[in-house]
């Protein structure tokens, strides 16, 4: 702290080219590798690819204004809102599951009582350093009825409504253990004289855990649900890994296959730019929402 | 439902950025072009079969002027594709690529590719007809044909011949028949299995029944994706499918693996290339399966399909464009090459005379006990029917071929409507793209 204090005065004193300059090599890669792709790729959503004359056209295909037709295309095509419907529906599945399980985790881990702490935590961490490929394998295989140990011969894992949970059960294995650490780094800096106090007063631990810690970290898990939901719009690692086990998962199962299927599928990537760009926009609409959703709920518990 | 932070992404761009520089730098095919002939020009050539580094490794050791640098693509198929038709502005394609037939309408429309009329102006007398006829679009002719697939069957003859089947089914009809046998003496086992995740395999089986899902009268598609021939055949699987004789696994899944080495499928409709496969899926069964002839739809018909097959074709980017061809002459039109593609890849050889080569007198080492293997090939690839030509968006196709199947595999509605949508997503694209197209049935 002391430290970032003094440096604080000499920036004042001294102007400003030292933080510019130690700024500036991440702000040029940004702007490299993150704002100027953007921009292409929205420049991208207005063209489209157009051959000229002949059976297989004479010379080659020419890039030409599309107009807003890339996203028409999008909106109006019953996949894209089916993908969307199914990416939902992992979605609400998977993003209360997440923020149950990361907030039971950690609360349990804080109980005075529990012994193992620091074994468990890392347990329950673990998951979330297996790059989501090899989760997805993982359980893909004990989902199969030739490999499976979970009982794949007796419940159809693939099945048409089983299918979002087996898709979900990957995705939320992977992010619990790094929200439950968020929530309990959260809990862990409460002052831990309030639950003293109440303990003096007779509350038991579970009604110390729901009455006061619960409320008081209200704001760590608006934030563990926000990235959920991103996390949720964000879905392609997991059915992609086991779209080829099953016919129940297609090229465009969530929005963001669509998108790759449209780019490196179908070689349309002016399509897949449009789409991508739609997304984009739901995603930060939605994460404005859940914000401002969360932000009542605390505002609300302050109360 | 991972965050990715700012510092990932920055992480990741300079991984890219490295990366991108590291590719560029093993891409570039030599810096000018050199009319010296003394001077060593160097080759790029992408290809993922397996076994294909002791071939180019043989015409490097033979020409030192030209030398062959191998590349595996990052990803097969149509990723392979739509990079190349991506990295054509970029100017940074390999010299030579390898193509699946299926594929070279798109690279071609694209100018990804270039004729080889002028270099190898003596082709045609080693191929027949309907290899030629995978590479010569309007006249001109783009790569030189390596292999020809043609559909075969597979079957395990040791459970065949327990349930009392001591031949192979040679109409589709028998076929049915076998699989209702086969069912019923085991409830575990199948003849085999509709894969969704193969939509070349279908187009095998629409060409043998008649199909014909692109033609073209002058500078017009006609695009028939959804003919009766081809709801014939999707029709025809449908009803062993309800009555659970084959199953609707994908193939080359972990399932699909464990049940063709355990022998719950005790039959494959596959292709020539099967035995290539067939050790890394099913290691326990080798030596216990025998190829056949594909059932016919008619007895004594012999007309198959083809279930794969490639070219190489040189690209627009090439700088030496001439050697590249030399090469690619070499590899699939010599007897050097061929023999070699036999050795290590074992492919069975869309040229002629490559067809009579001594080296295909010895089976694929998967079938060790068919010691006739490759002249059963020899007869199927005889009856090869194809289509007329490949569509210029064969990938548009084929992903609505995985998405429409597998939905109506695991939806339980007809398979024949999945033809519909890969006829409407066809023709949908075509238009887009410029084509012009009509949709009348032949």
């Amino acid at each position: 702290m002391a430290i970032a204090v003094q440096s604080g005065r000499r920036r004042t004193k001294r102007g400003s080219s030292l933080p510019i300059f130690l700024v500036a090599p991440a702000v040029i890669l940004l702007l490299l590798f993150t704002i100027a792709p953007a921009i292409y790729a929205i420049d991208l959503s207005f063209l489209h690819l157009k051959i000229s004359g002949g059976l297989l056209g004479i010379g080659a295909p020419k890039e030409v204004w599309a107009g807003f037709a890339n996203y028409i295309a999008t909106l109006t095509d019953p996949e894209f809102w089916s993908s969307l419907g199914r990416m939902l529906i992992v979605a609400v599945i998977g993003v209360p599951a997440t923020i149950f399980f990361a907030t039971l985790f950690a609360l349990c881990l804080d109980v005075k009582r529990a012994r193992l702490v620091g074994f468990t935590r890392l347990a329950i961490f673990l998951p979330y350093a297996v790059p989501g490929v090899v989760a997805s394998l993982l359980w893909g295989f004990m989902y199969l009825p030739a490999t499976s140990p979970i009982g794949g011969q007796i419940i159809n894992y693939f099945g048409t409504t089983g299918v979002f949970f087996s898709v979900t059960n990957v995705a939320v294995w992977g992010v619990v253990g790094f929200n439950m650490v968020i929530l309990y780094t959260a809990v862990r800096s409460l002052p831990p004289d309030l639950f003293e106090a109440a303990e003096l007063d007779g509350a038991s631990e579970l009604q110390i855990a729901l009455r006061i810690k619960l409320p008081l970290i209200a704001p760590a898990i608006t934030m563990v649900a926000l990235f959920s939901v991103i996390g949720a719009l964000q879905l392609f690692n997991e059915p992609t890994t086991l779209k080829p086990l099953t016919n129940a998962i297609t090229s465009t199962w969530v929005p963001l296959m669509r998108v790759y299927a449209q780019a490196n599928v179908n070689n349309d990537i002016y399509g897949g730019a449009a789409t991508s760009f739609i997304l984009i926009i739901m995603t930060v609409g939605l994460a404005v929402i859940v914000n401002l959703i969360g932000r009542r709920i605390v505002g609300r518990e302050s109360k | 439902m991972r965050k990715s932070t700012l510092r990932n992404v920055i992480a990741a761009a300079g991984i890219l950025a490295v990366a991108g520089a590291t590719l560029t730098g093993c891409s570039s095919s030599g810096t000018t072009p050199s009319a010296n002939s003394n001077k060593t020009v160097h080759l790029t050539f992408t290809n993922w079969d397996g076994g294909m580094q002791t071939v180019v490794d043989t015409w490097n050791k033979a020409n030192p002027k030209i030398q062959v640098k191998l590349i595996k693509p990052s990803g097969t198929g149509y990723t392979l594709y739509n990079k190349l038709i991506t990295n054509n502005k970029a100017g940074t394609n390999p010299d030579v690529t390898e193509v699946e037939y299926q594929a070279l309408p798109a690279l071609i429309s694209n100018k990804v590719v270039v004729s080889l009329d002028k270099y190898l102006p003596n082709l045609s007398t080693d191929f027949s007809k309907s290899a030629l006829a995978q590479v010569q679009f309007q006249g001109k002719t783009y790569g030189v044909p390596q292999n020809i697939c043609p559909m075969v069957f597979f079957y395990r003859k040791d459970i065949f011949a327990k349930d009392g089947i001591t031949t192979a089914p040679t109409t589709w009809a028998e076929y049915a028949a076998d699989a209702a046998i086969i069912h019923a003496k085991n409830p575990k086992q199948q003849i085999g299995n509709f894969t969704a995740a193969d939509p070349g395999w279908f187009a095998g089986l629409a060409q043998q029944a008649g199909a014909n899902w692109w033609t073209t009268s002058g500078n017009t598609w006609n695009v028939a994706i959804n003919d009766a021939a081809s709801v014939k055949v999707a029709d025809y699987w449908q009803g062993l499918i309800t009555k659970g004789l084959v199953s609707p696994e994908p193939n080359w899944s972990a399932q699909w693996s464990t049940d063709m080495n355990k022998g719950n499928l005790v039959g494959w409709v596959g292709a020539q290339w099967g035995p290539n496969q067939l050790p890394s899926i099913a290691k326990d069964t080798a030596g216990k399966w025998v190829a056949a002839q594909l059932p016919a739809w008619t007895a004594g018909d012999n007309t198959v399909g083809i279930w794969g097959g490639e070219t190489e074709a040189v690209t627009s980017n090439s700088k030496y464009p001439a050697q590249a061809a030399k090469f690619v002459n070499w590899m699939n039109g010599s007897t050097e090459g061929i023999d070699s593609l036999i050795k290590n890849v074992q492919v069975f050889p869309a040229s002629t005379p490559g067809q009579a080569l001594p080296s295909l007198q010895t089976p694929p080492p998967f079938m060790s006990n068919q010691a006739d293997y490759n002249t059963l090939m020899a007869t199927a690839a005889k009856g090869v029917r194809t289509f007329q030509i490949w569509g210029p968006d064969a990938n548009v196709t084929f992903d609505s071929y995985s998405n429409a199947f597998g939905s109506a595999l695991q939806n339980k509605t007809p398979l024949s409507g999945a033809l519909t949508a890969m006829q409407n997503a066809t023709v949908g694209d075509m238009k887009k793209i410029g084509f012009t197209v009509s949709t009348n049935a032949n």
